[in-house]
């Protein structure tokens, strides 16, 4: 491993050696060094093997922009190699080979390209049998397709986010980069550069002019106070009002900028010929950064393709590193540079690249030049991707030869080779002039740019006879491919790229988009500048799902009580965002469940509802808010009572239920469901500010806790408080409300329950909740009170009846289908539903919900979601289903046609093992259907 | 009567109450327990200015000589009490009980107060949150209600730092999230 001395190899510290491993071999690289640059310095060229043809590929470009040089790096797939730090133990392998890189066994599908042409697979794959694609076709595109390997094993990583705010934000800090953002800096904004490279300088940090100090340039940021300057860190969209996603290692930065500069640069084509994707056939650009950046003599022998005035410079830079350069190829007629001493203009085209792994010769006018570098230098297209993601449209400049960018949003201005600029000093100035409309400043005009017209050279497209002129290299699509997919009729661009998946691959379209243009320009007889690019959308590059993931958040909402439940042995589970006991104890959970359900059944148990909604709802328009927002009657529910409150939305469906616990001839206590407090809460407020009520109301959710206490004996456990509240059946029959204390603490009770047995319930401010807790454990304890999970309550419920909102209904249930009448009052003139409930009930009811059992011993029982069917027709479905340890048999609610609802009607169920079932339909009730035990 | 809050030692978030302590230039203080009053709906702002207490715009906070004064909406004020000198705060909460005009918005119990102050207090919430928190921006004494750590709150920028105020049930996650954000904060 030698490396160039200096000036070159102005990033590796060659005193720090690493060492890794690729394809199992051991090399060396030096700290500074990329994973392709260290491979390179010890002539390993080829990096990978090609999507489809599996043809031997590397470096061409060295900045990232095809899927040439991804790597897997242990169990992480798809790293850039050009781009990404070389690290001490490494371990590397290569993407998309069977078997070895070297030997490749799928290097064979180079031999049989003619049997895939493009878009073969619309084809191929419909035959020959009906099921073809299942049996065959899939399965072996599983195996064949995708880049790298996914390791499931792969430890844990860190990944955070970060939001960054800026007056102004430059994008690119190349010489224009950092003009601009100095001189906005200076006029007081408050600026952030934003690059790539680790360095700034852009392309002078590799590609030297004699007349421009770059470290100059970058020192000149360096010590600019208020401009913030990130590097390494690429921006990867540009989404609507200026938001940036900046990406920097594992750290994602949300970026919002009131103005945004991007001086993104230009990115370097490729020329198209036979073979022009061997390894060893570097972009003039990738040639200059691995003897610049990183001291690797890209070649021993070396033809350079100088179709501009770069590759010139290029050829010079090879002979000051020592490399052999023996040929310039120039193609254009006329307007030659100035060569190294020694070296011929050979005036004409590649023809085509010989060699196996790596090139070996050239053909240039016939003859084949011996060589084992090509270096290519045919022009840049502007780096298009961001500013057509803030709406830039593309067009083209005959003269030029190059994209130009049209750009109309008074927020973002472009400033440099982006907007196709070349030479230094209008490069310059065209960053002033970006800062200065970022800044609201008068620009200056800008100079001729008299390099401009010989910076891209305009290449025939003619397609070779033999093919394999690679136009897009991710993708493996020659020039006939293109050609072939106009000739299928796909004239339009966004059509050619569907049909042959041009620009699909990781580069998207960088090197393939002009080249592309150009050839369905020429087959359609229309202009480049017509044809354009196909529509650019974030991200810009490769982003994993970590960086979008960030760090690691668990959503989480705890009751008051939380830690009381954790002494109690509870098994805390998250219900929507909260975290509630889902049953107390360790062994059996079954046997615990169902002894949970038999204490509230025969003696008493305690649940905390105080994930439930509340909300407060005052003011003297009170009542008659509620009376329009629920489809019970509330205004004239006297105080102390509670009443069931039902809410529709405006097509009648059931949004929530709860209940309204009147407190004052103003104040209503009202619950609503824990998941859907929220919409309940955010109607309320809606229907407010359109009704102009003289009603507030208040989400207290979190503010109070409330438990429920329920069983033959909850008179019991609350008669034992330290209350002011008569808990007698004669003082607090059912269904009614009282304030009162426990001890200090305020509480409101109310005779309502879940569980079809004598409950109480009381809600207390959150900061006393444990204390009332303890105090009602306490009262209990002589009762043999103890506390029951959220199973237990389920079953509790199904056992009774009750809906679950969301559970038992869905989005269009209304409340007929439940058989909710009872809950709809047919008095008052209006509530938000009741016009779409007259008219839901004008077109008949198609479905109704109803009971069913199951014997305990019953070989299929269904599933919660199963279908029931009628004529084989699914016309509902099961919504609960559970063991009753109560009645020792299952029960389950379910939606049947509605002339199958009576009792004693029969259900047809599909069972999740396929077997239908028939089964007798009965009332939801399945305990205690004369209410005889809650309301005593 | 003990009232207990999530932080306290045996609170809903006892068990991350360690973490309330400063870390590497972001400290974490939980003034759940101090005293505060709000009123909202129709009339509450004429009663505060009955008593002659001056509001500030909406989303401005102004300091009075124990007590601070936030005003959240036109008709939506709170009163957050000096943690060294509570009473004079309690006496105004005292006063609106006797006479009430407008709602209780039963801020005292429903929200989570914390203070974050320190060097790097801006940069630790930046990491979870997508608000400015650039002087240009949000100058102290200005309040946002905004999403930080995934809930809404109320950010009030002060002489020190931020007071947060958010939904008291979600104390356990904004915590671990606050510390997180601060633990991220010393790689960068």
């Amino acid at each position: 491993m030698t490396r160039l001395n200096a000036p070159f190899g102005t990033r590796i510290n060659q005193d720090n050696t690493l060492r890794f491993t690729f394809e199992g071999r051991t090399f060396e690289g030096f700290e500074g060094d990329t994973i392709a640059s260290a491979l390179a310095a010890n002539n390993q060229w080829m990096l990978s093997r090609s999507f489809k043809y599996h043809r031997p590929r590397g470096v061409m470009s060295m900045a990232g922009a095809e899927a040439n040089t991804l790597v897997q790096v242990a169990g992480e797939p798809n790293v850039p190699a050009d781009l990404t730090p070389l690290k001490d133990g490494m371990v590397i392998t290569a993407q998309n080979v069977n078997g070895n890189l070297a030997r490749d066994r799928d290097a064979i599908m180079d031999k049989f390209g003619r049997f895939m042409p493009v878009g073969f697979y619309y084809r191929t794959f419909m035959g020959p049998t009906k099921s073809a694609w299942l049996k065959i076709w899939e399965p072996l595109i599983r195996k064949k397709a995708g880049l790298g390997i996914i390791d499931t094993a792969t430890p844990r990583q860190h990944f955070d986010q970060q939001t960054l705010h800026c007056d102004i934000a430059v994008i690119g800090g190349g010489p224009a980069g950092i003009i601009a953002a100095v001189e906005a800096a200076r006029s007081g904004a408050d600026v952030v550069l934003i690059d790539d490279q680790p360095e700034l300088g852009g392309s002078l940090s590799y590609a030297p002019q004699t007349d421009v100090d770059h470290q100059a340039l970058g020192d000149m940021a360096q010590n600019e106070a208020g401009l913030r300057i990130l590097t390494s860190t690429i921006c990867n969209g540009l989404f609507e009002d200026n938001w940036l996603s900046l990406i920097q290692g594992h750290q994602l930065i949300r970026a919002r900028a009131a103005q945004v500069i991007l001086a993104t640069g230009s990115i370097e084509q490729p020329a198209v010929f036979r073979g022009n994707d061997l390894p060893g056939i570097l972009l003039g650009s990738a040639a200059q950064r691995l003897m610049h950046h990183y001291g690797v003599r890209p070649g021993g022998k070396a033809v350079v393709l100088a179709a501009n005035p770069q590759g010139y410079s290029v050829a010079h830079d090879l002979v000051a590193a020592g490399v052999d350069v023996v040929a310039i190829a120039d193609p254009r007629k006329d307007g030659h540079g100035v060569p190294p001493t020694g070296v011929p203009i050979l005036q004409g085209m590649i023809q085509e690249a010989g060699g196996c792994a790596h090139i070996s010769k050239v053909k240039i006018r016939d003859e084949w030049i011996t060589c084992d570098l090509l270096v290519v230098s045919v022009g840049q297209t502007p780096a298009w991707q961001l500013p057509c993601q803030a709406g830039a449209s593309l067009g083209y400049d005959e003269a030029s030869h190059q994209f130009s960018i049209n750009l109309k949003n008074p927020t973002i201005h472009l400033a440099g080779s982006v907007a196709g600029h070349i030479g230094h000093e209008t490069v310059c100035a065209s960053a002033g002039a970006a800062a200065c409309h970022a800044t609201g400043a008068e620009p200056e005009e800008l100079p001729a740019d008299p390099e401009r017209a010989s910076a891209n050279y305009h290449q025939p497209l003619i397609p070779h006879p033999k093919g394999r002129d690679f136009v897009d290299f991710d993708e493996d699509l020659q020039i006939k491919d293109l050609l072939n997919a106009v000739k299928e009729g796909y004239r339009e661009l966004e059509l050619v790229k569907r049909f042959s998946t041009v620009g699909m691959g990781p580069s998207q379209g960088r090197h393939s988009a002009l080249a592309t243009a150009r050839i369905v320009a020429g087959a359609t007889d229309r202009t480049v500048a017509q044809i354009g690019v196909t529509t650019a959308r974030p991200p810009t590059g490769p982003e994993t799902l970590g960086v979008l993931a960030g760090h690691e958040h668990v959503n989480e909402r705890r009751s008051a009580l939380h830690q009381q439940h954790v002494a109690l042995g509870a098994e805390m589970k998250p219900v929507g965002p909260w975290w509630r006991p889902y049953l107390y104890g360790t062994g059996d959970r079954t046997s615990l469940i169902h002894d949970e359900v038999a204490a509230v059944r025969e003696n008493v148990g305690i649940l905390d509802v105080s994930t439930l909604g509340k909300l407060e709802v005052r003011g003297p328009d009170a009542g008659a808010f509620l009376d329009r927002i629920y489809t019970m009657a509330h205004g004239n529910q006297p105080v102390g009572r509670v009443r069931y409150c039902l809410m529709l939305s405006e097509m009648a469906a059931i949004l929530d239920d709860g209940v309204a616990y009147r407190l004052a001839e103003d104040r209503f206590y009202v619950t609503a469901t824990t998941g859907a407090v929220g919409r309940v809460y955010a109607d309320m407020t809606f229907w407010n500010a359109q009704w102009q009520m003289d009603v507030d109301v208040v989400n207290i959710t979190a503010a109070f806790c409330g438990f429920n206490i329920t069983g033959p004996r909850a008179r019991d456990v609350v008669s034992a408080l330290s209350s002011d509240i008569n808990f007698s059946a004669d003082g607090f029959p059912y269904l009614h409300g009282r304030e009162g204390n426990v001890g200090s603490i305020p509480v409101y009770a109310m005779r309502i329950g879940f569980t079809g047995e004598l409950s109480f319930e009381l809600h207390c401010p959150a900061s006393q909740a444990n204390a009332l807790w303890d105090a009602v454990m306490a009262a209990g304890k002589d009762f043999g009170l103890r506390p029951y999970g959220l199973e237990a309550s389920r079953i509790l419920r199904l056992e009774k009846g009750h809906i679950l909102i969301g559970q038992d209904t869905d989005a269009l249930t209304s409340p007929d289908e439940l058989g909710f009448g009872w809950a709809v009052s047919k008095k008052k003139p209006f509530f938000v539903g009741k016009r779409a409930l007259e008219m839901r009930r004008r077109l008949g009811q198609k479905r109704t919900l109803v009971g069913l059992t199951f014997p305990a011993d019953a070989a299929d029982i269904p599933g919660e979601s199963c279908l029931v069917l009628k004529n084989d027709i699914p016309v509902g479905h099961v919504t609960s289903v559970a063991y009753s340890p109560t009645t020792k048999q299952t029960v389950a609610l379910a939606y049947v046609a509605a002339d199958d609802s009576a009792p004693g009607s029969v259900a047809s169920i599909r069972c999740r093992n396929g077997r239908v079932i028939d089964t007798p339909v009965t009332a939801h009730c399945f305990f205690d259907p004369d209410n005889e035990r809650q309301g005593i | 009567m003990t009232r207990v809050f999530p932080l306290s030692a045996n609170g809903a978030a006892g068990d991350v109450m360690h973490l309330c302590v400063d870390h590497n230039g972001t400290d974490i203080q939980d003034l759940t327990a101090v005293a505060r009053f709000g009123l909202k709906g129709p009339r509450a702002t004429e009663w505060f200015e009955a008593r002659g207490i001056d509001l500030p715009p909406v989303n401005r906070q102004i300091h009075l000589a124990d007590m601070t004064v936030l005003r959240l909406g036109k008709q939506d004020i709170m009163l957050l009490a000096d943690p060294l000198a509570p009473e004079p705060m309690s006496k105004v909460a005292e006063s609106w009980r006797k006479n009430p005009t407008g709602y209780s918005s039963w801020r005292e119990e429903a929200w989570a107060w914390l203070r974050v102050t320190g060097p790097t207090a801006g940069a630790t919430l930046s990491q979870i949150t997508t608000f400015d928190f650039r002087e240009s921006a949000f100058d102290i004494n200005a309040i946002a209600q905004t999403r930080v750590a995934h809930q809404d709150m109320v950010l009030c920028r002060t002489e020190t730092g931020f007071d947060l105020l958010f939904d008291i049930a979600a104390t356990a996650q904004v915590v671990r999230d606050l510390d997180a954000a601060r633990k991220l904060e010393d790689r960068h």
